[in-house]
C-alpha cells in the first residue's frame, strides 16, 4: 500500500485525509501556513444551523494531529510532482519555523515579550501580531513560529528576545529549510480560496472608505478570536453601528470581474446578517440582493427565518456606488430598489461587501499540467459527471473552493469522494 | 398562459430594438444599477431599469408610453457600472428610436428607421425632387450681380410655407400621440385642471427646450453639452432668421428689411457654430471616442452627415453672395436646399430631430403623471 498526499489543510484537506486514513492509507497533509484549519478556521459560525464553527472544526484538527496514519506537514509547499498515477514523486520544501516542535510546548512567553508588531493574516490585517507568533488560539499544532521577514535578528542581527525567554529553549535560529521527497499513489489537492479584490469595484470605496468592509473581515469582526474580541465595532470610530448594509455579488456575477455566482455568499451574508442582530439587537440589517440563491438543505428555510424572526431587510437592488460622509464617515448608498422602481439615497454606517471567491492553484501542479485551470482559473474538472473531482491528469483530485465555489457541506463531500478514489490508487499500489 | 404566448409573440418588437441597437438587451438581469448610477436620477424620477425590462419583453405600448429614455442624455456612465455590458446607454438610445416610430401615424418613420434602403432612397428622391423644382420655378438669372431673391422668389417663399406648415402638423399629430401614450399607461386616471397643463407646459418647456440643462448634469456633461448647443443654437437661429427674413417680414411689408451686415453675421456665425459641432460629433463618431458615440445607428449617420453638408453649403453660398460671385451662389445655394429639405422633411418629424420636441416633452408629460399621481393617491 502506499501513501497520498493531500495539499491544503482546510476543512475539504482534513476531511480527506481523516477519510483515507481510518481506512489504513497513510497520509501526508501538507500546508503552507503554520496551522491547519483554512478558512472556516476564521468563520464564527456556521449556515444554515448557526453551529459554531470552530466547534466542529477543531476537534477535526485534533483528530488530524493525533492520527497514527496521518503525518502533518505544516509550513510547508509542494514544490515538483512528477509521476503517473499510483506513483507520483512528490518534492515538499518544509521551511523553518526557528522553533523546534518537539520541545515548544505552545505557552505563548515569547510572543508575549516578543517586540515586533506585525499585520495578523489570520485577522486579514485588523490587528497586529508578533514576529514570533501562533496564528490562533486553536492552532494545530500549537506550536510556535518565528516570521524571519520581520523578525529583529534575521532583519537586523539583534534582540533574540524569545529565545531568553522560552522556558523549554525552544528557539533554533539555526534551522535550515528541509526538502521531502515523497514516492505516492495518488494527490488531493484542497488549496482553496482568497476573496477578489474588492477595489476591482471601486465605486463601492474598499480600501478607501474605512467604514467598508469585505465579508471575511465582518466573519471575524464577529468571532470571539477576531481582532474586537467578537465586538462589532466601526474601524473609523470604534462605534456600534446602528444600520448595517451587505451588498451581494461584489465581483461575482459581473462581467467586468468574474462571470460566475460564488454560491456562498447569499447564505453568508444572511448568516452575517443573523449574526449582528445577535450581537446587536438593535442593529438593523439590510441585504441587497438580486436573487437569493438558497439552494441546499435548510437554506430557504434559513432565508425566512432571517427575515421572520430576526427582520433581515431584503431590498431586490444592485448599489451603483456608495459615498462617504466625510464627517460622519458614514455611508450613503446609492441604489434603486427594483420592487418599487425608486431611486434611493440611503445612509448606513457599516457595509459589508459580498466578495468574489477566487481560486488559489497550487503553482507547481499547474505548471506540470496535473492540473488545469478552467475559463475562469478554478481547477478543471474534465469529467464533471462520472469523476466530479478528478482533476486534468488521472490520480490528481481537486476538491473544495479549488475546484468551484462551494460551501462547507459540499466540500466535505468531495473530500470524501477523493479520498474514496485515492483509496483505490492507495492499495492497488 | 395567454400572457405567456403574447410576451412571446412581442418577440418581434425585441428583433426591431436589436436592430435600432440594443445589441447587448438580454444581458441585463435587472439589478438597477443604471438608475442608481445615472447622475440624472436625483432629479427626475425614471426608472431605467425599467425601461430595459420592457424592451426585453419587447411591450409596445409601456415603451411609447416611459419618459425615462427621454431623459437619458447618453453620458455613459450606466454602460461603464453595468455588471452584465449590457449597455443600458446603448438601449435606451434604441429605445428612443423605436418610440419616435412608435409616435409617428404615417408609418414613415418605422421604414426610414428599418431599412436603409429605403432611407437613402428617400433622402435622393427629395433631394432630386428639389434641384428639379427649382430648376423649372427658378426666377430670373441675373448674372451682373448677386440676387437670390431674385433666383428663387417666389418658389422658396410658398414651398417656405407649405413644408413649414405640413412639417409643424405632422410633428404636432406626434406630440400628442406621445402624450396618448403616456397617459394610457397611467396608474391614475383622475382628471387635471387646465390651468395646471398650461402652469406646467410654461414652466417645463421653453426652459429645457432653450437650455437643455439635464444634459449639463451628466458626467463629463461639459463637452457634449457645448456641442449640442452648438447644434442647437446653430440651428435655432438660422431658422428664426430665415422666418424673419423671407416670411415675417416680407409678409407684414415689402419694404421692411433686415440690416445687411448683423444679418451676414449672424447668418455665418450660426453656419460655423454648426459645422464645427456637426465636424465634432462626426470626428467622435468615428473615432468612437465615448460611450456616447460607440454605436452609431445608420440614421445617426444620415442625419449628422446631412446637418454637416447642409451647413458647409450654406455658408459657402453665404460667402459666394457677400463675394458678389452671381453663379457660383446660385449653385451652392441649389445644391444647399438639396441637403435642407430631406434633412427638414425627413429629420424634424420622422427622424433624429424630432427630439428636439420629445424630450422637454417628455419631461412635461412625465411631471403632469407625477402630479396625477400624487393627487390621486390611493
Amino acid at each position: 500500500m502506499k501513501p497520498v498526499v493531500v495539499v491544503g489543510g482546510g476543512i475539504a484537506g482534513i476531511q480527506a485525509a481523516l477519510d483515507l486514513a481510518d481506512q489504513g492509507v497513510k497520509v501526508y497533509l501538507v500546508e503552507k501556513s503554520p496551522s491547519i484549519g483554512g478558512r472556516m478556521a476564521q468563520l464564527d459560525k456556521t449556515f444554515p444551523t448557526l453551529d459554531c464553527s470552530s466547534c466542529i472544526l477543531t476537534p477535526k484538527m485534533v483528530a488530524v494531529d493525533r492520527h497514527e496514519n496521518i503525518e502533518l506537514l505544516t509550513y510547508a509547499e509542494v514544490k515538483e510532482v512528477v509521476g503517473e498515477p499510483g506513483n507520483f514523486k512528490v518534492k515538499i520544501l518544509k521551511k523553518p519555523r526557528y522553533v523546534d516542535v518537539d520541545k515548544c510546548t505552545g505557552c505563548g512567553q515569547c510572543v508575549m515579550k516578543c517586540p515586533v508588531k506585525v499585520p495578523n493574516e489570520f485577522n486579514l490585517g485588523m490587528d497586529m501580531r508578533k514576529a514570533i507568533y501562533i496564528p490562533f488560539p486553536q492552532a494545530v499544532p500549537l506550536k510556535a513560529t518565528i516570521d524571519p521577514e520581520h523578525c529583529l535578528y534575521f532583519t537586523k542581527g539583534v534582540c533574540r528576545v524569545c529565545e531568553r525567554f522560552c522556558p523549554p529553549k525552544a528557539i533554533n535560529f539555526n534551522q535550515k529549510p528541509e526538502e521531502i521527497e515523497l514516492n505516492v499513489a495518488a494527490i488531493i489537492v484542497a488549496t482553496g480560496f482568497s476573496l477578489d479584490d474588492a477595489r476591482k469595484r471601486g465605486e463601492y470605496g474598499y480600501g478607501k472608505y474605512p467604514n467598508v468592509y469585505t465579508n471575511l473581515e465582518f466573519e471575524r469582526l464577529l468571532s470571539s478570536t477576531g481582532p474586537t474580541k467578537g465586538e462589532i465595532v466601526r474601524r473609523s470610530d470604534g462605534r456600534h453601528p446602528k444600520k448595517i448594509a451587505f451588498i451581494q455579488c461584489v465581483c461575482s456575477r459581473d462581467e467586468l470581474t468574474n462571470k460566475y455566482c460564488s454560491a456562498i455568499c447569499c447564505m453568508a451574508s444572511t448568516k452575517e446578517a443573523i449574526l449582528a442582530k445577535e450581537h446587536l439587537p438593535d442593529v438593523e440589517c439590510t441585504i441587497f440582493f438580486m436573487d437569493v440563491r438558497a439552494f441546499g438543505k435548510g437554506y430557504q428555510e434559513f432565508f425566512e427565518r432571517a427575515k421572520q424572526e430576526f427582520g433581515v431587510r431584503f431590498v431586490r437592488a444592485r448599489p451603483a456606488k456608495i459615498e462617504e460622509d466625510p464627517k460622519t464617515r458614514n455611508l450613503i448608498v446609492y441604489y434603486e430598489d427594483t420592487e418599487t422602481s425608486r431611486f434611493t439615497k440611503e445612509e448606513f454606517d457599516m457595509v459589508v461587501l459580498a466578495v468574489a471567491l477566487r481560486p488559489i492553484l497550487p503553482e507547481s501542479l499547474v505548471k506540470s499540467g496535473l492540473i488545469q485551470p478552467d475559463n475562469y482559473g478554478f481547477a478543471d474538472v474534465p469529467e464533471m459527471y462520472i469523476e466530479p473531482v478528478r482533476a486534468s491528469k488521472p490520480g490528481i483530485f481537486v476538491i473544495g473552493v479549488l475546484q468551484s465555489p462551494k460551501d462547507i457541506p459540499d466540500s466535505v463531500i468531495q473530500a470524501g469522494a477523493a479520498a474514496m478514489r485515492a483509496a483505490i490508487y492507495a492499495i492497488s499500489g | 398562459m395567454s400572457r405567456t404566448v403574447a410576451l412571446l409573440l412581442k418577440g418581434e418588437v425585441s428583433s426591431i430594438l436589436k436592430s435600432l441597437g440594443a445589441r447587448n438587451l438580454y444581458k441585463c438581469y435587472q439589478c438597477g444599477t443604471c438608475t442608481a448610477a445615472c447622475p440624472l436620477s436625483e432629479e427626475v424620477t425614471a426608472s431605467f431599469r425599467k425601461a430595459v425590462k420592457y424592451a426585453q419583453l419587447g411591450l409596445e405600448e409601456k415603451i411609447a408610453a416611459d419618459p425615462a429614455p427621454w431623459l437619458c442624455y447618453a453620458c455613459g456612465e450606466c454602460s461603464e457600472m453595468c455588471p452584465k455590458d449590457a449597455k443600458p446607454t446603448e438601449i435606451l438610445a434604441a429605445l428612443r428610436r423605436y418610440s419616435i416610430i412608435k409616435y409617428d401615424w404615417t408609418g414613415f418613420s418605422k421604414r426610414f428607421y428599418l431599412s436603409k434602403t429605403f432611407e437613402l432612397m428617400s433622402i435622393a428622391i427629395l433631394s432630386i425632387l428639389t434641384a428639379l423644382i427649382v430648376y423649372l420655378f427658378k426666377g430670373p438669372v441675373i448674372t451682373e450681380r448677386v440676387d437670390l431673391s431674385a433666383f428663387a422668389q417666389p418658389t422658396v417663399a410658398i414651398a417656405n410655407i407649405i413644408v413649414f406648415g405640413v412639417l409643424s402638423l405632422i410633428l404636432l399629430i406626434n406630440i400628442y400621440r406621445m402624450y396618448k401614450f403616456t397617459t394610457s399607461q397611467s396608474s391614475s386616471s383622475g382628471k387635471l385642471p387646465v390651468s395646471t397643463y398650461i402652469a406646467e407646459f410654461i414652466k417645463i418647456i421653453p426652459y429645457h427646450f432653450l437650455t437643455q440643462r439635464l444634459m449639463a448634469r451628466c458626467r463629463d456633461g461639459k463637452y457634449y453639452y457645448t456641442i449640442h448647443l452648438l447644434l442647437f443654437y446653430g440651428y435655432a437661429v438660422i431658422f428664426v432668421h430665415h422666418i424673419l427674413r423671407h416670411m415675417l417680414l416680407p409678409l407684414i411689408s415689402p419694404t421692411l428689411h433686415l440690416n445687411e451686415v448683423a444679418s451676414s453675421i449672424v447668418g455665418i456665425s450660426a453656419f460655423v457654430a454648426l459645422i464645427l459641432g456637426s465636424s465634432l460629433a462626426i470626428y467622435g463618431r468615428i473615432k468612437k471616442s465615448t460611450i456616447i458615440w460607440e454605436y452609431s445607428h445608420p440614421t445617426d449617420w444620415v442625419f449628422i452627415t446631412l446637418l454637416w453638408l447642409t451647413s458647409i453649403t450654406g455658408l459657402l453660398t453665404d460667402i459666394f453672395k457677400y463675394s458678389g460671385l452671381p453663379l457660383p451662389t446660385y449653385v451652392t445655394f441649389t445644391v444647399h436646399l438639396m441637403f435642407v429639405v430631406p434633412l427638414l422633411v425627413l429629420e424634424v418629424p420622422f427622424a433624429k430631430w424630432s427630439h428636439l420636441a420629445y424630450r422637454p416633452f417628455a419631461l412635461y408629460f412625465n411631471r403632469l403623471n407625477e402630479i396625477k399621481q400624487l393627487r390621486y393617491k390611493t
